[in-house]
């Protein structure tokens, strides 16, 4: 074959086949390059076929998997969320960054603050040490969810860890106080009061403190005026009348020694002061 | 035709190849574990048996090409069969093109042989046989075509180790280029960009051949990228072996 | 008488190495072949034989010079269809039968199908292999394989054989048969290129030779013009005398059971050696005088470089 006809066909063929890949490109296909990776089995045997690797593959489904939750033109993307983090966790248990990713695509992104907790769950479980996850997880129960028993939990056990911040016990002080445990949540302001030399923390504790002695009494004081509204068909005139009708044994007064407010024609009882105020 | 003479006769030397038998052995092995998988997950039972099915048939497949197809030339040098074949009135090209065609045939009755074993598979089971199965088989055989003649492009220069890794290299490539796509997007506009850019369209996209994912899915493929994808298919597989001409041309058989 | 083969000023060299380093294996060949004759192409290993062959059958290119068959190029399909080709150590398929092979080579040329088969048969026949005829190709043993590869190399009835090596590794009647194939191709006309390194198969059967050292053609022409007439040593074999009886003419010899061998390497001598034995009752068993070998030649020239 000449020289010349082949140099042609080689040019030929070569700038073709570029235009043909330009245009095969913009043809749109259904499928997501990769996706099959949602289809793959328990990360648990697939570690075993990585000969080693696992880490490093580890790194490119995370990497993956970020490219894929970033497409927005994938609608069902996160049906799979927990599988494919399951995946990397299986693969590179140790891997922190993608649980808590996963957690915060999970919260913002799908709107799911449970797939999230199934995650961080994770992530503790094979990380027991890391108080970072039971932590977040507290975040999303106690702000995106509301659900401050779930939080409770949560800064407990992240309490529990080595390591973990001070402001846990406060937070779980907080929440615990939040979900009306009352009792728990003095308990553990005490705690703080005492434990810190802190002077700002101590503050705090104090205030909080103060808060829930506030809650407390304020409860008593409420179910006492409610007793005798019913009885006498009326709220008394004073608090006072509360404790010479046989209500209650004494009238509380707040952490600082102050008397509570009361607007006999509400029958509404009320701390002095705000306890953030103070 | 000369060609043919010569296709026929790599044809002949190729199917006694016992690597093909052992790497069939392997892929029917495969398949028919994919059926034990099936107790592994809880659904669709079709879809691991059709995604494994055509994962074998594609790597397998391309082992046989690589494998072979390395061999093919080197051994004719090696050997020296090459001396009285080239003393005949007989182009280079021609030689070339025929051990080619030889290979290929050899690889589409192992493609078939695979497919049968396959689809038995699937008719013991009584799951329904969709006729995209049979698109995406298609594609894999084009994708073929193209590992073909790069394996053979390397067998005329290279010994069989080197060519082996090198086709597999390009096999690797080709596979995960999307990758550059996406990088390339990520990149700031400039000169290194187009640069980037150029060498992502020269590089080979064998995802264009892939449509097992649809199969597997069952998702719609857009009638337009058959025939682009096809030619696509068609012009590399020219390109590549016109290289091959190209290096095979001028080459002094010691 | 035409000239079937011309070679002008082949120049060829080779990079070996890792780092390449030129090695120059032809450094200007130039011969001519003329229709009808055996041509012996001659060298010790390694002079450039096989290479000069394979830059006249195309396989490899030669850095400088021109090759030219029946007047046209060497590369071009019509000098290939006029020429055969078998190379030292061949190897082929072999898992082919005899005849699958030569069916298969002959697809490769512009034979006619319909006196393909024909042909086969009678190549077979000529190299004495019709009786293995659907036998493996695995199965050949070294002679056979030779042989083989000689009937395809006439596969397209061609005018111009050339043979690298054809008697390497035959026994001596194997040898011989060859030999006499190779003398019949030259009563059909053809012209055969002989390249060997073994001396007395191209002494019996070659009309010219050019003589290969390190590259260089050092030496070419007809065979009976390179080496002398001259006698250059006697053997007479005598018996019935006493080795101390020849002791006087002071020539060589060695006695061995009862006979013995005498080397006279003047010429003149012969007569009056002769007369003496006959004086002396003794029996001349026989004369042989000994010109110059093609061996003696080839030394010669191979020490002077």
């Amino acid at each position: 074959m000449k020289k010349s006809f082949l140099i042609i066909l080689l040019i030929l063929s070569c700038g073709l086949f570029m235009g043909v890949k330009v245009i095969v490109d913009k043809i749109p296909r259904s499928k997501v390059p990769g996706a099959s990776i949602i289809y793959l089995p328990s990360g648990k045997y697939l570690k075993h076929a990585t000969f080693g690797y696992s880490s490093l593959l580890a790194d490119l489904v995370y990497i993956w998997a970020i490219q894929y939750y970033g497409d927005h033109t994938i609608a069902e993307r996160y049906d799979n969320l927990d599988h494919i983090f399951s995946i990397i966790a299986e693969l590179d248990p140790h891997y922190l960054d993608p649980y808590e990713v996963g957690a915060i695509i999970a919260v913002y992104e799908a709107r799911d603050p449970y797939l999230a907790f199934k995650v961080l769950d994770r992530g503790l479980e094979k990380n027991p040490d890391q108080w970072i996850f039971p932590y977040q997880a507290g975040h999303y129960a106690a702000i995106n969810l509301k659900d401050y028993d779930l939080a409770r939990q949560y800064y407990k056990k992240t309490m529990a860890i080595e390591g973990a911040p001070a402001i846990a016990q406060r937070l779980y002080a907080d929440a615990a106080f939040k979900g009306t445990d009352f009792q728990t949540a003095w308990e553990n302001w005490e705690e703080v009061y005492q434990m810190t030399d802190d002077e700002r923390i101590k503050k705090i504790a104090e205030n909080h403190l103060y808060q829930v002695k506030s809650a407390m009494d304020l409860a008593k004081l409420k179910d006492a005026i409610e007793k005798y509204r019913q009885i006498n068909g009326r709220f008394p005139d004073n608090l006072d009348q509360l404790q010479s009708a046989g209500f209650l044994a004494s009238i509380p007064k707040d952490w600082d020694g102050k008397d509570y407010i009361y607007d006999p024609k509400t029958g509404e009882a009320d701390s002095q002061l705000k306890w953030w105020k103070r | 035709m000369k060609i043919r003479a010569i296709a026929i006769i790599t044809f002949k030397e190729a199917i006694r190849d016992r690597i093909l038998y052992l790497l069939l052995f392997f892929a029917a092995v495969c398949i028919i574990f994919s059926r034990l998988l099936v107790l592994l997950t809880v659904g669709d039972r079709a879809k691991i048996i059709t995604d494994v099915g055509l994962a074998s048939l594609s790597v397998f497949g391309t082992l046989m090409a690589i494998l072979i197809g390395t061999g093919l030339v080197y051994k004719e040098i090696d050997k020296r069969t090459i001396y009285t074949l080239l003393s005949k009135p007989i182009q280079r090209y021609q030689f070339l093109l025929g051990k080619y065609l030889g290979l290929l045939l050899t690889l589409f009755i192992m493609l078939a042989l695979m497919t049968v074993i396959f689809l038995v598979l699937f008719l013991l089971h009584k799951y329904p046989i969709e006729g995209s199965i049979f698109i995406a088989i298609l594609f894999i055989f084009v994708e073929l075509c193209l590992i073909t003649a790069v394996a053979i492009l390397f067998s005329c220069f290279s010994t069989p180790i080197l060519s082996t890794l090198f086709s597999l290299s390009f096999y690797l490539i080709g596979h995960v280029s999307w990758g550059l796509e996406t990088l390339i997007n990520k990149m700031p506009q400039g000169g290194i960009k187009t640069l980037a850019r150029i060498i992502y369209i020269l590089l080979p996209d064998l995802e264009n051949f892939n449509f097992k994912t649809e199969v597997v899915h069952h998702l719609p493929i857009p009638p337009k990228i058959f025939f682009y994808s096809s030619l696509y298919g068609i012009l590399y597989t020219v390109f590549i072996l016109a290289l091959a001409m190209m290096v095979f041309r001028r080459r002094d058989f010691i | 008488m035409d000239t079937v083969l011309r070679i002008e000023d082949l120049h060829k060299s080779f990079k070996t190495g890792f780092i390449p380093k030129g090695k120059k294996i032809l450094n200007g060949i130039s011969l001519e072949v003329k229709a009808g004759e055996i041509f012996g192409y001659l060298g010790p290993n390694g002079a450039g034989k096989t290479t000069t062959l394979k830059c006249v059958l195309g396989l490899i290119f030669p850095d400088k010079g021109n090759i030219e068959i029946f007047g046209q190029s060497n590369l071009s399909m019509q000098a290939k269809e006029k020429i055969g080709f078998l190379p030292e150590n061949p190897y082929f398929y072999d898992y082919l039968s005899a005849t699958e092979f030569l069916s298969f080579y002959s697809d490769l040329t512009l034979a006619k199908k319909e006196e393909k088969k024909a042909k086969i048969a009678t190549l077979l026949k000529l190299v004495g292999l019709e009786h293995v005829a659907s036998l493996q190709l695995r199965k050949f043993s070294r002679g056979m394989l030779q042989r083989i590869g000689l009937a395809q190399a006439l596969i397209n009835d061609p005018s111009l054989v050339f043979l690298d090596e054809p008697l390497g590794g035959l026994d001596p009647l194997g040898r011989k048969e060859i030999r006499d194939v190779i003398v019949r191709l030259k009563g059909e006309g053809k012209t055969v290129f002989l390249s060997s390194h073994i001396l007395q198969d191209i002494e019996m059967i070659c009309d010219r030779v050019a003589i290969l050292v390190e590259g260089h053609i050092i030496n070419q022409g007809p065979l009976q013009d390179l080496i002398s007439e001259k006698v250059k040593v006697t053997e007479i074999t005598i018996s019935g005398m006493r080795p101390e009886d020849l002791r006087d003419l002071g020539e060589h010899y060695s006695a061995q059971g009862g006979r013995i061998l005498l080397k006279v390497f003047e010429e003149e001598k012969i007569a009056t050696i002769l007369q003496m034995i006959q004086t002396k009752k003794g029996k001349v068993h026989s004369l042989i005088p000994r010109t110059e070998t093609l061996e003696d030649l080839f030394v010669g020239a191979v020490k002077q470089k």
